[in-house]
């Protein structure tokens, strides 16, 4: 069963990583982040139940509160730049991209 | 019987993750994300971590996507809102192509490492050895978290409540 839970662990960061490469929607972005967060606590919760001590555990924990703190942060930048932009794609939103790159 | 509980619920977290991953409307998403995260719930009691049960439950299938569906709803999203997104599920499947080989090579990785159950103690994963172990040796990440989880919220109120005069330049 370890064995198993580690593929599973896997194959969702794999799933992922996937969404953040191929969808352009910023909360399915946010979503994919939270998928590989947990598919790694998973990872760490496995570890602790093979070894029987409490780090990964711990650890899974300090991760979750680590998320809550994204959260936090990314829905408010979100809610921020949706009363501007009206628009929840990721390529409108590339105010760090160089003038020159747009007109080449 | 342990079996079979931990490949439903892995089936049912996989299912959940890809159909979050190929919805096009967001709150189609999280409410996939929803049977996710309870799935690994489910997981997590099975593997013995009682807290993590209750907490996963609580913080993440409880908070943060209530918070995902409120700021949702909140935003009144139009179909115009959303990204034009046509060839969605072909660049959805190349990128699961691209990630296959790594997760190909952890397999192997896995499947070559010894993983045998070392001895538990009686109250594993319970509140109370959760709790010691946290507040022992774990002291200071848990405070630099309290700090993260303190700077993050003052951090959010101050985003939020910018009001027109220095807004993002469109």
């Amino acid at each position: 069963m370890f064995q198993h839970s580690l593929i599973l662990s896997m194959i969702l960061v794999s799933i992922g990583i996937a969404g953040i490469i191929s969808r352009r929607n910023i909360f399915i972005l946010y979503m994919s982040i939270e998928l590989i967060l947990n598919g790694i606590n998973l990872g760490f919760v496995t570890g602790s139940a093979m070894f029987g001590k409490e780090d990964g555990n711990v650890i899974a924990l300090l991760v979750m509160a680590i998320a809550a703190a994204e959260a936090a942060l990314f829905f408010a930048m979100i809610v921020v730049l949706f009363r501007s932009r009206q628009t929840l794609d990721t390529h409108e939103l590339n105010l760090l991209r160089s003038k020159e790159q747009d007109h080449a | 019987m342990t079996d079979l509980l931990f490949f439903t619920l892995a089936l049912l977290s996989i299912v959940g993750a890809i159909g979050m991953i190929s919805f096009l409307q967001p709150i189609y998403a999280a409410l996939s994300f929803i049977i996710t995260l309870i799935a690994l719930a489910g997981i997590y009691a099975l593997l013995g971590s009682s807290f993590l049960f209750a907490i996963q439950i609580i913080i993440y299938a409880g908070a943060i996507i209530s918070l995902i569906l409120f700021i949702i709803m909140f935003l009144n999203i139009q179909p115009k809102n959303l990204p034009k997104e046509p060839h969605k599920t072909k660049f959805i499947l190349l990128s699961l192509i691209t990630v296959t080989p790594f997760a190909f090579f952890l397999i192997q990785m896995i499947k070559s490492l010894p993983l045998i159950q070392s001895e538990k103690a009686e109250q594993f994963g319970t509140i109370k050895s959760v709790g010691k172990e946290l507040f022992s040796d774990y002291v200071l990440p848990f405070e630099m978290v309290s700090i993260l989880l303190i700077v993050s919220l003052v951090g959010a109120v101050i985003l939020a409540n910018k009001q027109g005069e220095d807004d993002v330049p469109a």
